[in-house]
């Protein structure tokens, strides 16, 4: 079994910011501001992270006429489990291999 | 103005995800209204176009297209400016005081414009030849390839009869040759990725 790859620099900043209230749905452009990450980082995190089943995402109608609708996200039972893993251990946290 | 730049970018960073990633494209898409309101549409769009490059090496849409992207811009368009440049070379002229300075001169001076211009339809049905390429529309493909095919025979007469040589005739063939291994090869990866798109696009 291949060792578990410890989860980026990025990821545990996107983790941290989404498991603050894991409950609550978080809109993109929201997420850049709160972790500092740039679009460029930000969406092929998302993308890895809703794939491996860390990160599940919605559609919301937009609040004003004309807008498009917008994508929300947050944690799953298992991005949870993982966001507390890499507080606790952040050298090697299990479920991180395919994602890191 | 930043924010139409913006949407255009997006507009490209779509198309660089393909329809796999239609869905985050178009979540990128429904941030960019915030990224307008932060008065930072630009800088969002440019970091999307990077997410949407990142990402083309992790599907096979991404990979044809950065493959052909590189055929076309790597191989295709600098063979065109060699083409110019063998014929700018051949076309200077015989060596001084050469057999073919002596008896073809008047060939030469006679010959060249047209056949320096041929060369550079040539050239031109080249760089049309890549661009169709690009876009995978085969039936121009085909037609602009025979135009080349046309254009290169008509060269190779011409330059073999009237100048005794066929190297500028048997460079052009070799470029011709290329050309056909390379759509030949793209039309059947394009037809592996996209099984159900039509060889010829809507006019």
């Amino acid at each position: 079994m291949p060792p578990a790859r410890r989860p980026s620099k990025q990821m545990i900043t996107l983790l941290a910011a989404l498991s603050e209230g894991a409950q609550r749905w978080r809109h993109g452009y929201d997420l850049m501001k709160e972790t500092g990450l740039r679009s460029g980082t930000l969406y092929p995190l998302l993308m890895r992270m809703t794939e491996g089943g860390l990160v599940e995402a919605e559609w919301r109608e937009p609040t004003q006429p004309g807008r498009p609708p917008r994508h929300v996200y947050r944690l799953t039972a298992a991005g949870v489990s993982l966001a507390r893993s890499v507080t606790i251990d952040p050298v090697r946290s299990p479920g991180s291999a395919a994602l890191a | 103005m930043s924010a139409p730049v913006a949407r255009a970018l997006l507009s490209l960073a779509a198309a660089c995800l393909g329809e796999r990633r239609r869905e985050w494209a178009m979540a990128m898409r429904g941030e960019l209204e915030a990224a307008v309101e932060q008065g930072r549409p630009l800088a969002f769009a440019a970091g999307c176009v990077i997410a949407a490059w990142r990402e083309m090496p992790n599907h096979r849409e991404g990979r044809f297209a950065l493959a052909n992207n590189a055929l076309a811009l790597g191989l295709l368009v600098p063979m065109a400016g060699l083409q110019i440049a063998w014929a700018a070379g051949f076309y200077g002229g015989p060596v001084p005081g050469s057999v073919e300075d002596l008896y073809l001169c008047d060939a030469f001076m006679g010959a060249v414009p047209s056949l320096l211009g041929l060369s550079l339809f040539l050239c031109l049905l080249q760089l049309r030849f890549a661009w169709l390429l690009l876009e995978g529309d085969w039936l121009r493909v085909a037609a602009v390839g025979s135009l080349i095919a046309a254009a290169t025979a008509t060269l190779a007469i011409f330059t073999g009869l009237l100048f005794l040589d066929g190297r500028v005739a048997v460079l052009h063939a070799a470029a011709l040759a290329i050309d056909i291994a390379a759509s030949f090869v793209s039309a059947r990866w394009r037809g592996r990725v996209f099984p159900t798109v039509p060889a010829q696009r809507p006019c």
